[in-house]
């Protein structure tokens, strides 16, 4: 499953999570310094969500 | 007296009988202030927590009942659960489930979908949730399981509001294939415009209650027409206002209960025609809980304390759990073994950092696994080339130096290193069930999922991963050629409870599974 984290492309395993993509990246730390996890459109993302192919998430 | 109320009466019938009398009030049929209150992903979270990116607690199971029936006071409501309910938090796992069903039972549901985990505790425990419920459980696009409606249809001041439930075609991949086992999921899509068919003439709005992910219900509300509003879940998108497509609005309330979603609809003639939503946060401030609700969640909670009482078994020495960073321990072995028997792989390597605590001699309590390992991985197993086996032990001995996490643990293989040597060539000889490891050749090796995607810089599982091919699996959903186990739904602390509750008696040792070389 290709999804994209600030538009890098990110191959996981299917079924896996925002928090999988975070960790993939090596990125979750940035969560404890106030950063949070949208979706395309804005909206905040919980790091349990579902994650699908060819979603956009963006750390800021 | 009499004749005043005689004289009254003609004009009292002329003032009253268009309202009494009308066989469908012509005036004010399918008009209606409807408000929907919506949760999803909840997971369990009966008790208000803290999450890593706010400066407060958030949720709480008894100040969302009563976030819910102030609410709910003010308009004929709806309450909306749009899946993954019963399963995440130990306050729900210890009771598979039935201690969010019966919460939901007490703040009266209207209506639920089934979430890709309600599966996860297998379809005799589901079918048990199932008959529990007091409210429908809905499921239009899965097929076999009985108890499951397709949608509903509830009258509400003259409105005839059509719920349908639709779940995650990716649910065979979500969950163990054991617990989807003869279910079909079928396509979301179709399956709501044929739902829709059926329902013309027999519902005046709507609703399509959905497990699929918002990215998945804009798709939805873009390609079907006929939906009023998608309550989705799945994604645990927080949509703060009701976004339109075409015709129809969607909303998601977040998760865990950290907010509830409130979606008032005007509906005149049967059609909406006015909408105002939002979400409330749920905080845990004094005096706005529901009193109900908190001897059921203190139940519960009591009732999670004594299962993490429970003695599973003894251990006939130490189990190390303090030098899981720099060497070979008996209960990363022991951790180690447990993966691979579990996911029947070639071999197992995690990062010793899994493992936070030691358990002494004598009684093991389910608790002490739970201190062992309280983070929420579960058991995978890839398909990793040789050379890709000698990659990931490189990288894990790579941070001995600094104590490191990332340090291995490992069944069905040995290797031996030299701490000496510079980072990245320390790696000496690696052999799987006795014998050299080949470069070249596939092995299956289980991990957990934190070190499946990358985890402490483990690459090699990521990169299998990425060099997989996909090809369809149960249901339509998508897999991975190169993931060989995914067990989405049962922690792996579970799974170490299980093996030691069935063994009683357990004794690991060290068998020089890693040796240190000069």
């Amino acid at each position: 499953m290709k999804v994209y984290v600030n538009d890098k492309p990110v191959q996981l395993l299917p079924g896996t999570t925002v928090r999988h993509a975070l960790v993939r990246e090596g990125r979750l730390e940035e969560l404890e310094r106030g950063k949070k996890v949208y979706d395309e459109w804005g909206n905040e993302l919980g790091q349990d969500g579902a994650l699908s192919e060819g979603v956009k998430i963006i750390i800021r | 007296m009499k004749r005043r109320t005689s004289a009254l009466l003609p004009l009292l019938l002329g003032i009253a009988l268009p309202f009494f009398c009308a066989p469908a009030n012509p005036i004010h049929a399918g008009t209606l202030d409807l408000r929907i209150l919506h949760v999803n992903d909840f997971h369990g979270f009966a008790e208000a927590y803290q999450p890593l990116d706010s400066r407060e607690p958030l949720g709480g199971l008894a100040y969302l009942a009563g976030k819910v029936n102030a609410l709910r006071r003010e308009k004929p409501t709806l309450l909306l659960a749009a899946g993954d309910m019963i399963q995440g938090n130990n306050w729900a796992n210890l009771s598979r489930g039935a201690s969010v069903i019966e919460a939901m039972n007490a703040m009266r549901f209207d209506a639920m979908v089934l979430g890709n985990h309600e599966f996860d505790f297998g379809q005799e425990e589901l079918n048990k949730r199932l008959s529990e419920a007091a409210f429908p459980v809905l499921g239009a696009n899965v097929e076999r399981l009985d108890r499951l409606k397709p949608y509903v249809i509830r009258e509400i001041g003259g409105v005839r509001v059509g719920i349908i439930g639709i779940v995650t075609e990716e649910t065979p991949v979500a969950t163990h294939p054991r617990n989807v086992s003869g279910l079909a999921f079928l396509s979301a899509a179709e399956t709501v415009e044929k739902k829709l068919a059926e329902m013309k003439n027999r519902a005046d709005i709507v609703i399509v209650l959905s497990h699929i992910g918002h990215a998945a219900d804009r798709a939805l509300a873009e390609k079907v027409k006929g939906i009023d509003v998608i309550v989705g879940g799945h994604s645990h998108t927080r949509v703060l206002k009701p976004v339109r497509i075409g015709d129809t609005l969607i909303v998601q309330a977040w998760e865990h209960g950290k907010a509830l979603g409130v979606l008032d609809l005007a509906i005149r003639k049967g059609k909406v025609v006015g909408h105002d939503g939002r979400l409330e946060e749920v905080k845990p401030i004094p005096g706005s809980e529901d009193r109900a609700m908190l001897p059921l969640v203190e139940k519960y909670r009591q009732r999670m304390d004594a299962i993490l009482g429970v003695r599973l078994g003894e251990a006939k020495i130490d189990l190390d759990g303090e030098n899981v960073r720099r060497k070979e321990t008996n209960l990363g072995n022991l951790v180690a073994d447990i993966l691979r028997e579990t996911a029947k792989a070639d071999a197992a390597i995690i990062n010793g950092g899994t493992i936070r605590t030691s358990i002494g001699r004598g009684e093991i309590r389910v608790k002490d696994v739970y201190s062992v390992l309280p983070f929420d991985n579960y058991v995978v197993a890839i398909a990793l080339t040789g050379k890709a086996i000698a990659e990931a032990l490189e990288h894990g001995v790579s941070g001995i130096e600094e104590g490191a996490g990332r340090f291995p643990q490992v069944a069905g293989l040995t290797f031996a290193y030299s701490r000496s040597a510079p980072k990245g060539s320390r790696i000496r000889e690696i052999s799987i069930a006795g014998k050299p490891l080949d470069p070249e050749r596939e092995y299956s090796v289980a991990t957990n999922d934190f070190l499946a995607v990358g985890g402490d810089g483990y690459r090699s599982f990521a990169e299998a991963v990425k060099s997989s091919k996909t090809f369809s699996a149960v249901g339509g959903a998508l897999m991975a050629e190169k993931v060989l186990y995914s067990d989405s739904g049962r922690w792996l602390r579970d799974v170490v409870v299980e093996y030691i509750r069935e063994k009683g008696t357990i004794a690991p040792g060290t068998e020089r599974r890693i040796t240190e070389r000069p």
